[in-house]
């Protein structure tokens, strides 16, 4: 179960085991391949990037940058893949998920370098006051309160709370040992705990 | 032990929780109908992916395996040219063959290797005969030998220097007339002076060799009759050993009268004697010849002067 309360869709359509035949068909230039693997995992992969970006034309382009990449590099994953041993098969998922991760982070740290912004040593975890009447008018307050965590944080609570994935396979998501991914979700939380106790106390 | 402290702060988010009320605010909006036909439309799109630069380990190309092995033949080359010219081969005792002796043996005309030199012919030199010491009188025909070759020793260094003489005359008179602004000879007038002078040198040599000839064999016939040669009969003094023509005057005689009287007297003596004369008196005045000694021992060299 997801945040939203919704059934939760990692059973339906990301634990599907080894992707081999899947890769296999879009490394020969399948194009229904293709369009079956972005009816299957397009969905969740906008959701992690529109959660990462907060802009739906951004999500949607990281999204469809992902399924291209996917496209080009089939061939050269399918023959990496046959050419391993059989017990290491290939997630599709879960390199789709690490792709739409690393993209979104970096659209962000691309956006706050064009902003010009310095970056503080501590990061303000208390959203803004206009970020806050806005997510009260819009009745989005995790929005800012998501929006105010820096970018690997969030990408960690939302892998992990909205989207329910298990601690390793998030930290395969953003290439780090679970050791280190574990000290990043705390760090997390505690900051958007923060964030959400100044907000209350703003009230 | 895995980093997920249960504290208050970075604990799970629990449902129910205020904060998980507010996260769950966040509705994700729909994608956009027609995403995946975009998708599709830009893959097609997309150029056909490019082949892998790097190509599988174990899998070599022909080319690569031929200029892998081109660099490999230079490189050895290059190693064996240094080693060779290094003279590196030479000593580890490898043969290195010229470049002409290589392309004798490609077009096949190799020759066949050379024959040594021949050993050079040691001749055999005539070993010197033992010196022989004369102790005493000479009374043995290899005593006798030895005083003859002293004596004919003695001839060549006196020849020498008779010769070496006139060439200091010749060359200080020519300087005197040149320094003087008289004429001096051409190089053949100073030829046919020489030519002049080498053939009375010769036809004094033959006299005096003829002289000497009667004389050791009259010694070599006292010598086989059993008796001894005092050094005064070998080295006889340069007055006897030329006797003067009935009448003529004595060197001493000579020397005593005055230059009027002894130019009159040697106008009266042959030419031959006349001019042994003058050459003995140049001699003694130049002090090329030395006087013999007043007590000649045997066992001394006899005097060059016979």
């Amino acid at each position: 179960m997801n945040a939203s309360g919704k059934p939760s869709l990692n059973q339906q359509i990301v634990n599907s085991g080894e992707d081999g035949p899947w890769i296999e068909r879009l490394a020969a230039r399948d194009s229904g391949a293709l369009r079956e693997v972005i009816a299957r995992h397009s969905g969740r992969l906008h959701r992690i990037a529109w959660r990462m970006t907060g802009d739906a034309q951004e999500a949607e382009d990281i999204v469809q940058e992902a399924m291209l990449r996917l496209w080009d590099q089939a061939p050269r994953i399918a023959a990496r893949h046959t050419l391993a041993s059989e017990g290491t098969g290939f997630r599709l998922g879960a390199w789709l998920q690490r792709v739409v991760t690393n993209l979104a982070i970096d659209r962000l740290r691309r956006t706050r370098r064009l902003t010009g912004g310095e970056v503080p040593e501590q990061e303000d975890e208390a959203p803004l006051a206009d970020a806050v009447a806005e997510a009260r008018e819009d009745g989005s307050l995790a929005r800012a309160l998501i929006a105010a965590l820096p970018e690997r944080q969030r990408a960690a609570i939302v892998l992990t709370y909205y989207e329910e994935l298990p601690n390793a396979e998030a930290a395969a998501a953003l290439e780090m040992n679970i050791k280190a991914f574990e000290s990043l979700l705390h760090r997390a939380r505690m900051a958007l705990r923060q964030a959400f106790a100044a907000q209350e106390g703003a009230q | 032990m895995t980093v997920n402290p249960q504290g208050h702060d970075g604990g799970p988010i629990l449902p129910g929780s205020p904060l998980a009320r507010a996260l769950g605010g966040d509705v994700v909006p729909p994608l956009a109908p027609g995403f995946a036909d975009r998708v599709l439309a830009a893959a097609e799109a997309r150029p056909a992916p490019l082949p892998e630069l790097r190509r599988r380990p174990g899998r070599w190309s022909g080319w690569r395996t031929g200029r892998r092995l081109a660099v490999g033949v230079a490189g050895v080359l290059v190693l064996g040219s240094a080693a060779a010219a290094t003279g590196l081969l030479q000593q580890l005792a490898l043969p290195v063959p010229s470049a002409k002796v290589v392309w004798a043996s490609i077009a096949g005309t190799a020759q066949a290797t050379p024959a040594a030199p021949p050993a050079p012919v040691v001749v055999a030199t005539p070993a010197t005969p033992a010196k022989v010491e004369i102790d005493g009188p000479v009374d043995t025909p290899e005593e006798l030998g030895e005083a003859f070759r002293r004596v004919d020793e003695a001839r060549q260094g006196r020849r020498a220097e008779r010769a070496q003489i006139i060439d200091q005359r010749i060359a200080s008179e020519i300087e005197r007339r040149r320094a003087a602004g008289l004429k001096v000879p051409t190089p053949q007038e100073e030829a046919r002076l020489r030519e002049r002078i080498a053939a009375a040198k010769a036809r004094r040599e033959q006299l005096a060799d003829q002289r000497i000839a009667v004389r050791r064999e009259a010694m070599q016939r006292k010598i086989e009759s059993g008796e001894a040669l005092t050094r005064k009969d070998i080295a006889v003094p340069a007055r006897a050993r030329q006797p003067l023509a009935e009448g003529s005057p004595d060197f001493e005689q000579l020397r005593r009268m005055s230059p009027k009287e002894r130019r009159a007297a040697l106008q009266t003596i042959p030419p031959e004697e006349r001019r042994a004369l003058v050459e003995e008196y140049r001699a003694r005045r130049s002090g090329a010849v030395p006087l013999p000694a007043p007590s000649p021992s045997a066992s001394e060299a006899p005097s060059p002067a016979e």
